[in-house]
Protein backbone atom coordinates (compact mmCIF):
# COMPACT_ATOMS: atom_id res chain seq x y z
CA UNK A 1 0.00 0.00 0.00
CA UNK A 2 1.87 3.33 -1.30
CA UNK A 3 -0.98 6.07 -1.19
CA UNK A 4 0.61 9.33 -1.34
CA UNK A 5 -1.86 12.05 -1.87
CA UNK A 6 0.74 14.82 -1.12
CA UNK A 7 2.48 15.01 -5.07
CA UNK A 8 -1.57 15.77 -5.86
CA UNK A 9 -1.83 19.13 -4.27
CA UNK A 10 -0.79 21.53 -7.01
CA UNK A 11 -3.54 19.42 -9.36
CA UNK A 12 -6.47 20.26 -7.46
CA UNK A 13 -7.02 23.13 -8.40
CA UNK A 14 -7.46 22.07 -12.08
CA UNK A 15 -9.13 19.19 -10.93
CA UNK A 16 -11.62 21.25 -9.05
CA UNK A 17 -12.12 23.68 -12.43
CA UNK A 18 -13.52 19.87 -13.69
CA UNK A 19 -16.80 19.97 -11.35
CA UNK A 20 -18.20 23.03 -13.65
CA UNK A 21 -16.83 22.00 -16.64
CA UNK A 22 -18.80 18.65 -15.49
CA UNK A 23 -21.66 21.00 -14.16
CA UNK A 24 -22.16 23.08 -17.43
CA UNK A 25 -23.21 20.27 -19.47
CA UNK A 26 -24.47 17.90 -17.96
CA UNK A 27 -27.23 20.69 -16.74
CA UNK A 28 -27.72 21.73 -20.02
CA UNK A 29 -28.58 17.91 -21.39
CA UNK A 30 -30.95 17.46 -18.58
CA UNK A 31 -32.91 20.58 -19.67
CA UNK A 32 -32.52 19.15 -22.96
CA UNK A 33 -32.94 15.60 -22.22
CA UNK A 34 -36.65 17.04 -20.26
CA UNK A 35 -37.94 19.22 -22.78
CA UNK A 36 -37.65 16.23 -25.36
CA UNK A 37 -38.42 13.65 -23.00
CA UNK A 38 -41.68 15.72 -22.33
CA UNK A 39 -42.53 16.00 -26.35
CA UNK A 40 -41.93 12.78 -27.04
CA UNK A 41 -44.06 11.39 -24.21
CA UNK A 42 -47.10 13.57 -25.17
CA UNK A 43 -46.50 12.61 -28.59
CA UNK A 44 -46.54 8.86 -27.39
CA UNK A 45 -49.69 9.46 -25.16
CA UNK A 46 -51.57 11.30 -28.27
CA UNK A 47 -54.01 10.51 -31.22
CA UNK A 48 -51.77 11.24 -34.10
CA UNK A 49 -50.24 8.00 -35.17
CA UNK A 50 -47.08 9.21 -37.46
CA UNK A 51 -45.66 10.83 -34.08
CA UNK A 52 -46.48 8.35 -32.11
CA UNK A 53 -44.22 6.09 -34.22
CA UNK A 54 -41.84 8.89 -34.65
CA UNK A 55 -41.47 9.05 -31.22
CA UNK A 56 -41.55 4.86 -30.62
CA UNK A 57 -38.63 4.72 -33.07
CA UNK A 58 -36.76 7.64 -31.53
CA UNK A 59 -37.05 5.64 -28.38
CA UNK A 60 -36.04 2.30 -29.78
CA UNK A 61 -32.83 3.77 -31.65
CA UNK A 62 -31.54 5.65 -28.38
CA UNK A 63 -32.37 2.93 -25.85
CA UNK A 64 -31.03 0.32 -27.94
CA UNK A 65 -27.69 1.61 -28.75
CA UNK A 66 -24.96 2.23 -26.61
CA UNK A 67 -24.32 5.97 -25.31
CA UNK A 68 -20.77 6.10 -26.60
CA UNK A 69 -21.64 4.94 -29.22
CA UNK A 70 -23.87 7.48 -29.78
CA UNK A 71 -21.42 10.56 -28.59
CA UNK A 72 -18.72 8.71 -31.16
CA UNK A 73 -20.82 8.92 -34.01
CA UNK A 74 -21.95 12.59 -33.17
CA UNK A 75 -18.49 13.58 -32.41
CA UNK A 76 -17.01 12.00 -35.98
CA UNK A 77 -19.82 11.88 -38.53
CA UNK A 78 -20.60 15.44 -38.07
CA UNK A 79 -17.32 17.03 -39.16
CA UNK A 80 -16.95 14.38 -42.05
CA UNK A 81 -20.50 14.56 -43.05
CA UNK A 82 -21.04 18.16 -43.26
CA UNK A 83 -17.31 19.93 -42.86
CA UNK A 84 -19.01 21.57 -39.19
CA UNK A 85 -16.79 21.08 -36.97
CA UNK A 86 -18.15 20.57 -34.14
CA UNK A 87 -16.73 20.97 -30.45
CA UNK A 88 -16.50 18.02 -28.08
CA UNK A 89 -19.34 20.34 -25.59
CA UNK A 90 -21.32 20.64 -28.33
CA UNK A 91 -21.46 16.97 -28.99
CA UNK A 92 -21.81 15.48 -25.30
CA UNK A 93 -25.13 17.71 -24.90
CA UNK A 94 -26.40 16.48 -28.08
CA UNK A 95 -25.29 12.84 -27.02
CA UNK A 96 -26.48 13.12 -23.79
CA UNK A 97 -29.69 15.31 -24.43
CA UNK A 98 -31.04 13.18 -27.21
CA UNK A 99 -29.94 9.82 -25.41
CA UNK A 100 -31.79 10.65 -21.79
CA UNK A 101 -35.00 12.04 -23.47
CA UNK A 102 -35.47 8.30 -24.62
CA UNK A 103 -35.72 7.36 -21.23
CA UNK A 104 -37.45 10.67 -19.72
CA UNK A 105 -39.90 10.03 -22.21
CA UNK A 106 -40.99 6.56 -21.11
CA UNK A 107 -41.17 7.73 -17.48
CA UNK A 108 -42.79 10.57 -18.19
CA UNK A 109 -45.10 8.50 -20.63
CA UNK A 110 -46.10 5.94 -17.32
CA UNK A 111 -45.98 9.33 -15.09
CA UNK A 112 -49.39 10.47 -17.17
CA UNK A 113 -51.18 7.37 -17.84
CA UNK A 114 -50.80 6.66 -13.79
CA UNK A 115 -52.60 9.95 -13.27
CA UNK A 116 -56.72 8.50 -12.71
CA UNK A 117 -58.86 9.10 -16.11
CA UNK A 118 -61.28 10.71 -14.10
CA UNK A 119 -58.67 13.66 -13.71
CA UNK A 120 -58.74 13.76 -17.29
CA UNK A 121 -62.86 13.83 -17.94
CA UNK A 122 -63.52 16.34 -14.86
CA UNK A 123 -60.96 18.59 -16.83
CA UNK A 124 -62.73 17.59 -20.39
CA UNK A 125 -66.46 18.22 -18.80
CA UNK A 126 -65.40 22.00 -17.44
CA UNK A 127 -64.48 22.87 -21.45
CA UNK A 128 -60.59 22.87 -20.62
CA UNK A 129 -58.51 22.48 -23.85
CA UNK A 130 -55.92 20.08 -24.15
CA UNK A 131 -52.79 21.92 -23.87
CA UNK A 132 -54.26 23.74 -20.45
CA UNK A 133 -55.29 20.70 -19.03
CA UNK A 134 -51.89 18.60 -20.19
CA UNK A 135 -50.16 21.75 -18.49
CA UNK A 136 -52.11 22.30 -15.01
CA UNK A 137 -53.62 18.98 -14.46
CA UNK A 138 -52.35 16.36 -15.57
CA UNK A 139 -48.66 17.27 -15.98
CA UNK A 140 -48.05 18.59 -12.35
CA UNK A 141 -49.82 15.30 -10.87
CA UNK A 142 -47.72 12.99 -13.26
CA UNK A 143 -44.16 14.74 -12.00
CA UNK A 144 -45.44 14.15 -8.16
CA UNK A 145 -45.36 10.37 -9.28
CA UNK A 146 -42.27 10.04 -11.43
CA UNK A 147 -40.10 12.69 -8.98
CA UNK A 148 -38.18 9.40 -7.55
CA UNK A 149 -37.62 7.82 -11.32
CA UNK A 150 -36.85 11.28 -12.35
CA UNK A 151 -34.07 11.27 -10.11
CA UNK A 152 -32.76 8.36 -10.98
CA UNK A 153 -31.94 9.56 -14.49
CA UNK A 154 -30.20 12.49 -13.62
CA UNK A 155 -28.14 10.47 -11.40
CA UNK A 156 -27.35 8.36 -13.81
CA UNK A 157 -26.57 11.47 -16.29
CA UNK A 158 -24.42 12.65 -14.14
CA UNK A 159 -22.05 10.16 -13.31
CA UNK A 160 -22.36 8.84 -16.96
CA UNK A 161 -21.29 11.71 -18.07
CA UNK A 162 -17.54 10.81 -17.25
CA UNK A 163 -17.59 9.38 -20.57
CA UNK A 164 -17.46 12.14 -22.74
CA UNK A 165 -13.49 11.79 -21.56
CA UNK A 166 -13.08 9.75 -24.42
CA UNK A 167 -13.62 12.61 -26.68
CA UNK A 168 -11.45 14.76 -24.99
CA UNK A 169 -13.58 17.19 -23.25
CA UNK A 170 -11.78 17.92 -20.04
CA UNK A 171 -14.16 17.11 -17.64
CA UNK A 172 -13.62 15.58 -14.40
CA UNK A 173 -13.00 12.22 -15.22
CA UNK A 174 -10.30 13.67 -18.37
CA UNK A 175 -8.61 15.33 -15.74
CA UNK A 176 -7.86 12.60 -13.51
CA UNK A 177 -6.52 11.00 -16.13
CA UNK A 178 -4.35 14.12 -17.07
CA UNK A 179 -3.15 14.40 -14.07
CA UNK A 180 -2.30 10.55 -13.65
CA UNK A 181 -0.26 10.23 -16.25
CA UNK A 182 1.56 13.25 -15.29
CA UNK A 183 2.29 11.77 -11.95
CA UNK A 184 2.30 8.32 -12.90
CA UNK A 185 0.36 7.87 -10.29
CA UNK A 186 -3.21 6.93 -10.96
CA UNK A 187 -5.16 5.58 -8.01
CA UNK A 188 -5.00 9.09 -5.75
CA UNK A 189 -6.28 11.22 -8.36
CA UNK A 190 -8.82 8.49 -9.35
CA UNK A 191 -10.35 8.57 -5.81
CA UNK A 192 -10.43 11.74 -5.88
CA UNK A 193 -12.99 12.65 -8.78
CA UNK A 194 -14.67 9.68 -7.39
CA UNK A 195 -15.15 11.16 -4.36
CA UNK A 196 -16.45 14.40 -6.43
CA UNK A 197 -18.67 12.32 -8.53
CA UNK A 198 -20.43 11.23 -5.22
CA UNK A 199 -20.88 14.51 -3.75
CA UNK A 200 -22.61 15.74 -6.97
CA UNK A 201 -25.24 12.85 -6.61
CA UNK A 202 -25.34 13.52 -2.80
CA UNK A 203 -26.24 17.35 -3.67
CA UNK A 204 -28.48 15.97 -6.65
CA UNK A 205 -30.42 13.64 -4.03
CA UNK A 206 -30.73 16.30 -1.84
CA UNK A 207 -32.22 18.72 -4.42
CA UNK A 208 -34.25 15.99 -5.48
CA UNK A 209 -36.05 15.07 -1.38
CA UNK A 210 -36.90 19.33 -1.23
CA UNK A 211 -38.62 18.66 -4.21
CA UNK A 212 -40.55 16.26 -3.02
CA UNK A 213 -41.04 17.15 0.04
CA UNK A 214 -42.46 20.39 -1.79
CA UNK A 215 -45.01 18.55 -4.01
CA UNK A 216 -45.98 16.39 -1.33
CA UNK A 217 -47.46 19.49 0.22
CA UNK A 218 -51.14 18.74 -1.08
CA UNK A 219 -51.47 15.47 0.85
CA UNK B 1 -82.70 21.68 -23.44
CA UNK B 2 -81.45 19.08 -24.54
CA UNK B 3 -82.92 16.41 -26.65
CA UNK B 4 -81.17 12.71 -27.44
CA UNK B 5 -82.46 10.77 -30.70
CA UNK B 6 -82.04 7.47 -31.67
CA UNK B 7 -78.67 7.09 -29.68
CA UNK B 8 -76.77 3.98 -29.68
CA UNK B 9 -73.67 3.10 -27.95
CA UNK B 10 -71.48 0.09 -28.52
CA UNK B 11 -68.14 -0.98 -26.41
CA UNK B 12 -66.72 -3.74 -29.49
CA UNK B 13 -69.32 -5.73 -30.07
CA UNK B 14 -71.21 -5.28 -26.58
CA UNK B 15 -74.04 -2.83 -27.06
CA UNK B 16 -74.73 -0.86 -24.03
CA UNK B 17 -77.13 1.62 -25.60
CA UNK B 18 -80.30 0.53 -27.73
CA UNK B 19 -82.15 3.37 -29.72
CA UNK B 20 -82.46 5.85 -26.77
CA UNK B 21 -84.70 8.99 -27.19
CA UNK B 22 -85.40 11.59 -24.87
CA UNK B 23 -85.90 14.87 -24.02
CA UNK B 24 -84.94 17.09 -20.87
CA UNK B 25 -86.52 20.88 -21.02
CA UNK B 26 -85.64 23.90 -19.21
CA UNK B 27 -85.47 23.49 -15.46
CA UNK B 28 -87.00 19.64 -15.52
CA UNK B 29 -85.17 17.52 -12.79
CA UNK B 30 -84.80 14.02 -14.36
CA UNK B 31 -83.66 10.95 -12.24
CA UNK B 32 -82.61 7.95 -14.61
CA UNK B 33 -82.49 4.89 -12.31
CA UNK B 34 -82.17 1.44 -13.07
CA UNK B 35 -79.98 -2.15 -12.58
CA UNK B 36 -76.41 -1.38 -12.47
CA UNK B 37 -74.84 -2.59 -16.09
CA UNK B 38 -78.21 -1.32 -17.35
CA UNK B 39 -76.39 1.62 -19.17
CA UNK B 40 -77.12 4.73 -17.50
CA UNK B 41 -74.10 6.16 -16.58
CA UNK B 42 -72.82 5.26 -20.42
CA UNK B 43 -76.23 7.25 -21.23
CA UNK B 44 -75.38 9.96 -18.90
CA UNK B 45 -71.92 10.42 -20.10
CA UNK B 46 -72.94 10.58 -23.51
CA UNK B 47 -74.73 13.95 -22.87
CA UNK B 48 -71.72 15.96 -23.08
CA UNK B 49 -69.41 13.41 -25.28
CA UNK B 50 -67.61 11.77 -22.71
CA UNK B 51 -68.40 8.49 -24.47
CA UNK B 52 -68.63 8.86 -27.84
CA UNK B 53 -71.83 7.78 -29.22
CA UNK B 54 -71.97 4.71 -31.64
CA UNK B 55 -74.77 6.39 -33.56
CA UNK B 56 -77.41 9.02 -32.79
CA UNK B 57 -78.17 12.76 -32.37
CA UNK B 58 -77.14 14.73 -29.26
CA UNK B 59 -78.28 18.03 -29.52
CA UNK B 60 -77.87 20.86 -26.71
CA UNK B 61 -80.13 24.36 -27.65
CA UNK B 62 -80.33 22.28 -31.01
CA UNK B 63 -76.57 22.96 -32.03
CA UNK B 64 -75.30 19.01 -32.50
CA UNK B 65 -72.77 17.74 -30.23
CA UNK B 66 -71.70 14.90 -32.43
CA UNK B 67 -70.43 17.47 -34.57
CA UNK B 68 -66.89 18.65 -34.59
CA UNK B 69 -64.48 19.00 -31.87
CA UNK B 70 -64.56 23.07 -30.93
CA UNK B 71 -67.92 22.82 -30.63
CA UNK B 72 -67.84 20.12 -28.11
CA UNK B 73 -65.67 22.21 -26.12
CA UNK B 74 -67.87 25.03 -26.18
CA UNK B 75 -71.08 23.05 -25.99
CA UNK B 76 -69.58 21.82 -22.67
CA UNK B 77 -68.77 25.11 -20.81
CA UNK B 78 -72.67 24.85 -20.15
CA UNK B 79 -73.15 21.55 -18.72
CA UNK B 80 -72.19 20.65 -15.60
CA UNK B 81 -70.88 17.65 -14.05
CA UNK B 82 -70.69 15.66 -10.61
CA UNK B 83 -68.55 12.28 -11.00
CA UNK B 84 -69.30 9.04 -8.67
CA UNK B 85 -65.36 9.80 -7.10
CA UNK B 86 -65.22 13.58 -6.99
CA UNK B 87 -62.30 13.93 -9.26
CA UNK B 88 -61.10 17.17 -7.45
CA UNK B 89 -58.06 18.36 -8.66
CA UNK B 90 -55.70 16.82 -5.75
CA UNK B 91 -52.57 19.27 -6.85
CA UNK B 92 -55.07 22.59 -5.82
CA UNK B 93 -56.49 24.32 -2.93
CA UNK B 94 -60.40 23.90 -2.77
CA UNK B 95 -60.86 27.84 -4.21
CA UNK B 96 -57.98 27.03 -6.82
CA UNK B 97 -60.34 24.23 -8.10
CA UNK B 98 -63.65 26.07 -8.41
CA UNK B 99 -61.68 29.33 -10.30
CA UNK B 100 -59.03 27.70 -12.42
CA UNK B 101 -61.90 26.62 -15.43
CA UNK B 102 -63.71 30.16 -15.29
CA UNK B 103 -60.33 31.68 -15.48
CA UNK B 104 -58.69 30.05 -18.19
CA UNK B 105 -61.91 28.53 -20.29
CA UNK B 106 -63.73 32.11 -19.78
CA UNK B 107 -60.89 33.99 -19.11
CA UNK B 108 -62.23 35.80 -16.22
CA UNK B 109 -60.32 37.97 -13.75
CA UNK B 110 -58.70 36.27 -10.72
CA UNK B 111 -60.27 38.74 -8.29
CA UNK B 112 -63.71 38.06 -10.27
CA UNK B 113 -63.46 34.48 -10.16
CA UNK B 114 -62.52 34.20 -6.30
CA UNK B 115 -65.60 36.38 -5.57
CA UNK B 116 -68.10 33.93 -7.20
CA UNK B 117 -66.08 30.74 -6.11
CA UNK B 118 -66.55 32.25 -2.21
CA UNK B 119 -70.46 32.86 -2.93
CA UNK B 120 -70.28 29.08 -4.12
CA UNK B 121 -68.62 27.42 -1.71
CA UNK B 122 -71.03 29.73 0.97
CA UNK B 123 -73.76 27.53 -1.09
CA UNK B 124 -72.57 24.08 -0.38
CA UNK B 125 -71.97 25.54 3.25
CA UNK B 126 -67.78 25.19 3.17
CA UNK B 127 -66.48 28.88 3.28
CA UNK B 128 -64.24 27.79 5.91
CA UNK B 129 -62.42 25.25 3.17
CA UNK B 130 -61.37 27.69 0.60
CA UNK B 131 -57.64 27.03 1.77
CA UNK B 132 -57.77 23.35 2.29
CA UNK B 133 -56.39 20.56 -0.31
CA UNK B 134 -58.87 17.84 -1.20
CA UNK B 135 -57.36 15.46 0.70
CA UNK B 136 -57.98 16.97 3.52
CA UNK B 137 -61.88 16.59 3.02
CA UNK B 138 -64.38 14.17 3.92
CA UNK B 139 -66.41 12.44 1.17
CA UNK B 140 -68.98 14.48 1.35
CA UNK B 141 -67.22 17.88 1.82
CA UNK B 142 -65.46 16.38 -1.60
CA UNK B 143 -68.56 16.06 -2.93
CA UNK B 144 -70.25 19.52 -2.37
CA UNK B 145 -67.23 21.20 -3.85
CA UNK B 146 -67.19 19.40 -6.82
CA UNK B 147 -70.47 20.75 -7.11
CA UNK B 148 -69.26 23.78 -6.71
CA UNK B 149 -66.23 23.56 -9.12
CA UNK B 150 -69.50 22.85 -11.80
CA UNK B 151 -71.25 25.80 -10.88
CA UNK B 152 -68.76 28.04 -10.85
CA UNK B 153 -68.79 27.87 -15.17
CA UNK B 154 -72.53 28.79 -14.43
CA UNK B 155 -73.72 25.95 -16.72
CA UNK B 156 -77.15 25.57 -17.91
CA UNK B 157 -77.30 21.78 -17.44
CA UNK B 158 -75.72 19.91 -14.73
CA UNK B 159 -75.11 16.15 -15.00
CA UNK B 160 -74.59 13.62 -11.45
CA UNK B 161 -73.18 10.51 -11.88
CA UNK B 162 -74.19 8.54 -8.81
CA UNK B 163 -73.29 11.47 -6.80
CA UNK B 164 -73.99 9.49 -3.69
CA UNK B 165 -72.72 6.14 -4.44
CA UNK B 166 -69.38 6.61 -2.86
CA UNK B 167 -70.17 7.95 0.38
CA UNK B 168 -70.28 6.88 4.04
CA UNK B 169 -73.60 7.11 4.77
CA UNK B 170 -73.85 9.36 7.38
CA UNK B 171 -72.74 11.50 4.47
CA UNK B 172 -75.33 11.23 1.48
CA UNK B 173 -78.25 13.66 3.27
CA UNK B 174 -75.44 16.64 3.27
CA UNK B 175 -74.76 16.31 -1.04
CA UNK B 176 -78.70 15.24 -1.46
CA UNK B 177 -79.50 18.18 0.14
CA UNK B 178 -77.31 20.52 -1.72
CA UNK B 179 -79.25 19.02 -4.63
CA UNK B 180 -82.47 19.78 -3.71
CA UNK B 181 -81.72 23.25 -2.88
CA UNK B 182 -80.09 23.33 -6.66
CA UNK B 183 -83.48 22.12 -8.16
CA UNK B 184 -84.96 24.24 -6.42
CA UNK B 185 -83.39 27.37 -7.84
CA UNK B 186 -84.68 26.09 -10.85
CA UNK B 187 -81.20 24.58 -12.18
CA UNK B 188 -82.18 21.58 -15.64
CA UNK B 189 -80.80 18.52 -13.71
CA UNK B 190 -79.94 14.79 -14.75
CA UNK B 191 -79.27 12.36 -11.96
CA UNK B 192 -78.05 8.90 -12.40
CA UNK B 193 -78.99 8.03 -8.99
CA UNK B 194 -79.62 4.96 -6.45
CA UNK B 195 -81.20 6.97 -4.49
CA UNK B 196 -84.84 6.32 -4.93
CA UNK B 197 -86.18 8.80 -2.09
CA UNK B 198 -84.48 11.50 -3.95
CA UNK B 199 -85.82 10.54 -6.86
CA UNK B 200 -89.27 10.13 -6.10
CA UNK B 201 -88.95 13.44 -4.33
CA UNK B 202 -87.35 15.94 -6.03
CA UNK B 203 -87.50 14.47 -9.42
CA UNK B 204 -89.92 16.21 -11.92
CA UNK B 205 -89.79 13.08 -14.08
CA UNK B 206 -88.18 9.18 -13.91
CA UNK B 207 -86.34 7.32 -16.97
CA UNK B 208 -85.80 3.78 -16.04
CA UNK B 209 -83.51 2.13 -18.43
CA UNK B 210 -82.76 -1.83 -18.60
CA UNK B 211 -80.36 -3.81 -20.45
CA UNK B 212 -79.40 -0.44 -22.45
CA UNK B 213 -82.83 0.50 -23.36
CA UNK B 214 -84.76 3.23 -21.95
CA UNK B 215 -88.11 0.66 -20.97
CA UNK B 216 -90.44 2.99 -18.88
CA UNK B 217 -90.48 7.03 -18.16
CA UNK B 218 -93.05 8.77 -16.28
CA UNK B 219 -93.80 10.72 -13.31
CA UNK B 220 -92.12 9.75 -9.83
CA UNK B 221 -95.34 8.92 -8.49
CA UNK B 222 -96.98 7.23 -10.87
CA UNK B 223 -93.59 5.51 -11.31
CA UNK B 224 -93.08 4.42 -8.65
CA UNK B 225 -96.83 3.19 -6.88
CA UNK B 226 -97.58 1.75 -10.40
CA UNK B 227 -95.08 1.11 -12.84
CA UNK B 228 -96.31 0.15 -16.46
CA UNK B 229 -93.48 -2.16 -17.09
CA UNK B 230 -92.89 -5.93 -15.71
CA UNK B 231 -89.61 -4.91 -15.69
CA UNK B 232 -89.42 -1.60 -13.89
CA UNK B 233 -91.95 -3.67 -11.27
CA UNK B 234 -89.44 -6.16 -10.91
CA UNK B 235 -86.66 -3.87 -10.58
CA UNK B 236 -88.77 -1.73 -7.48
CA UNK B 237 -89.11 -4.41 -6.10
CA UNK B 238 -86.10 -5.30 -4.98
CA UNK B 239 -84.70 -2.04 -4.61
CA UNK B 240 -87.69 -0.38 -2.25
Amino acid sequence: MNLDFSQMVPYIPFILEGIWVTLKFVIVAIILGSILGTILALFKIGSIKPLRWFADAYTSIFRGTPLILQLMIIYYSIPQLTGYDISPFLSAILAFGLNSSAYISEIIRAGIQAVDKGQMEAAQALGIPYRAMMKDIILPQALKNILPALMNEFITLTKESAIVSTIGYLDLMRRAQVVGSDLFRNFEPLLFVGLIYWCLVMGLTVIGRMFERRLKQSD
Amino acid sequence: MIKVEHLYKKFGTNEVLTDISAEIKKGEVVSIIGPSGSGKSTFLRCLNMLEIPTSGKVLVNGRDLTGPKKEIENIRQQIGMVFQHFHLFPHMTVLDNLTYAPMKVKGLKKAVAEEKARTLLQRVGLSDKEKAYPSSLSGGQKQRVAIARALAMEPELMLFDEPTSALDPEMVKEVLDVMKDLAKSGMTMAVVTHEMGFAREVADRVLFLDHGALVEEGQPQEFFTSPKTERARDFLEKVL
